[in-house]
């Protein structure tokens, strides 16, 4: 991109702004971050080969059942090129991958890329939607929070913020289930309607199992916002100057230091990415959500090495270009990081 | 006039941070209380989990009479009642608890001793060691957890040892990567050079004057790690690749009780309340603990 940019800087649509962009600093550190994490993906994918291998019992007899003779298991691996060594068969399945084809599932005749592609986005809008509640809930009550350190709203926030970090989706899961599904049949307690199918039914289906994802959440980015945003009142020269110049102490809590806690924000959203995607499995296995995390449950009891490789590449991915994704947003909300930036 | 030498080595060794600074002082009561409380619901929890059962006669988790099942709460000889199938339910939470309790101990043992190493090690060498080290903490923080978890219990079977082995993937690389930021603070500070100076041992540095350091960061890390892994060990129980049944556990008791959800509501919710109430209280310990040694 920085070439085209530089040779052609007449024809680049974006002009002087576009060129500015190409050669900044800032991408470059991004560019420099996104090959060094090469490796870490790349280890992710040999960890799970090795683990999936170093497992008792594998595809062939894992998707003929017990009741299969000897003979029939020999005949299906081979089938399957389970008899090949193991780093050929992962040679192979890299050099697939590199090249954009990640196999074809052991269980079925679909290939990894379509499953992916089925599974994937109800996984995303799940976590999607659970992140929105999340925000929507946990910065307003971070900000009157901390407008009145220890007065009663804070208090009464701290306390639930506390007690909804400690309990377990599962149990949250069955409690919402019980309340809203059983007691008052508001939200079904299973079940999943395609956004195909009207977005209103499928937004109803997805309603508990976001509940579930968000509410640990909100209490986590509720405590670590008000604190923040607490220590930016206190301790930083921008504040007192904006108080010096009279603005009022709601709008320098709201305009000044909350704009500035937000990187802060980012970054354990950015961190807490690959821990919401681990959530996500159980919370699709309660409510029987054909995401991600379930077709991965079935794909590892099913030894079906394709597939797990494919999820945990995604996964990995994710998490990888999330965090890359928070450093650049750092130079959009702080001048100072874009500033010493551009300088060095 | 010049510095006593003792001062620039002594010096502050953790710089009041500015939370800290601009909290006034509560009370002595209250600071204690918010260890006192929550420790004193562990300690009694603990107490009815481990020594109770052995000082006083409980009735058996497992192996109840079949003509005594679903009996409602308070009722003779069953506090809590009984299962579907006849099982004391309050023996069954109090087994289940030492389930609980062993795998959050053993897990985060388990973590702050490898992963504190690692990460210790790792930032005191430099170089390539902390390359190599933190790359692969890196790898298992990308990993998906779970699958490593779950590919484990699957395969090993169901049982406590291999659900202990299996969470402490979660553990070492977090623990790992709180001790190397921790050492990293420690490394340059006037009292450990002195001592390196001095021609102190590395590993005489590194028990010395390291450990004894970064401990307060990593004993509250651990009790809300220890939270954390009693949530996930109920989750395997849950996903069913946990403790098996009948061996009583939370976690299966709740997954059990599910099936009976909308008739017998309280088999999920009373070993619900117990989880809930021990999370909560290493929370708050952990948090209470936090701002009492001023570690961030």
């Amino acid at each position: 991109m920085s070439t085209s940019v530089s040779v052609q800087p007449a024809r680049w649509p974006g002009g002087a702004h576009a060129r500015r962009l190409a050669t900044s600093p800032a991408l470059r550190v991004a560019a420099r971050r996104l090959l060094s994490a090469i490796p870490v993906v790349w280890g992710v994918t040999l960890l799970t080969f090795l683990i999936l291998n170093a497992l008792p019992g594998d595809a062939a007899s894992a998707l003929l059942g017990i009741n299969a003779t000897p003979a029939e298991v020999r005949e299906f691996s081979i089938k399957l090129h389970l008899n090949e060594p193991l780093w050929s068969r992962y040679g192979h399945w890299l050099g697939g991958a590199l090249t954009g084809n990640l196999g074809t599932s052991l269980a079925s005749p679909q290939s990894v890329a379509s499953i992916l592609g089925q599974r994937l986005p109800v996984t995303l809008e799940l976590v999607i939607y659970a992140l929105v509640m999340t925000l929507v809930v946990s910065v307003p009550l971070a900000v009157l929070s901390a407008r009145r350190p220890r007065g009663i709203i804070d208090r009464l926030s701290m306390v639930g913020s506390m007690a909804s970090i400690s309990i377990a989706p599962y149990v949250l899961a069955l409690l919402l289930v019980i309340v809203f599904a059983v007691h008052w049949s508001v939200f079904p307690a299973i079940g999943y309607q395609p956004v195909s199918q009207g977005l209103g039914g499928n937004l109803r289906d997805m309603t508990l199992p976001s509940i579930v994802l968000a509410l640990p959440l909100i209490g986590f980015y509720t405590r670590f916002l008000r604190a923040d945003l607490l220590e930016q009142m206190q301790s930083e020269d921008y504040i007192v100057t904006a108080r010096a110049k009279g603005v009022s102490e709601w709008r320098v809590l709201t305009r000044h230091a909350l704009r500035n806690s937000f990187i802060g924000l980012l970054t354990v959203i950015g961190l807490n990415l690959a821990t919401l995607i681990g959530a996500t499995v159980i919370i699709e296995q309660i409510f029987s959500l054909p995401g991600i995390g379930y077709e991965l449950l079935q794909a590892i009891s099913n030894r079906d090495v394709p597939v797990v490789e494919g999820i945990v590449l995604v996964f990995g991915t994710v998490v990888v270009l999330a965090n890359l994704a928070t450093d650049l947003l750092y130079s959009v909300f702080d001048p100072r990081i874009r500033h010493v930036r551009a300088r060095s | 006039m010049s510095v006593p030498a003792a001062d620039l080595i002594i010096g502050p060794l953790e710089p009041v941070t500015a939370e800290a600074a601009a909290r006034p002082q509560a009370r002595g009561w209250l600071r204690s209380a918010e260890i006192v409380i929550p420790g004193g619901i562990l300690l009694v929890l603990l107490f009815f989990c481990f020594i109770w059962p052995l000082v006083y006669q409980v009735p058996k988790p497992v192996g109840g009479s079949l003509l005594t099942t679903n009996l409602p709460l308070w009722s003779p000889g069953h506090i809590l009642g009984t299962d579907m199938v006849g099982d004391d339910v309050m023996s069954r939470i109090l087994y289940g608890g030492r389930v609980s309790f062993e795998v959050a101990a053993a897990v985060q043992v388990i973590g702050l001793v490898i992963g504190g190493l690692i990460g210790m090690v790792a930032a005191y060498r430099g170089g390539w060691v902390e390359a190599v080290l933190m790359r692969v903490v890196d790898v298992f923080i990308a990993f998906p957890s779970l699958v490593l978890v779950l590919a484990i219990a699957d395969s090993l079977g169901p049982s406590e040892m291999h659900v202990i082995w299996a969470l402490s993937a979660f553990s070492i690389p977090a623990f790992a990567r709180v001790a190397r930021a921790a050492t990293l603070r420690l490394r340059d500070q006037p009292f450990v050079v002195a001592a390196r100076l001095a021609g102190t041992r590395t590993w005489r540095i590194m028990a010395g004057h390291l450990v004894p350091n970064m401990m307060p960061q990593l004993v509250t890390f651990g009790m809300l790690g220890a939270g954390i892994t009693i949530i996930l060990e109920g989750a395997l129980d849950f996903l069913g690749y946990g403790i098996p049944p009948p061996t009583a556990s939370w976690g299966n008791m709740i997954a059990t009780g599910e099936s009976f959800i909308s008739v017998y509501p309280r088999y999920v919710i009373v070993p619900s309340i117990f989880l809930l109430v021990t999370v909560l209280c290493l929370n708050l310990l952990g948090d209470g603990l936090r701002s009492r040694w001023g570690v961030r």
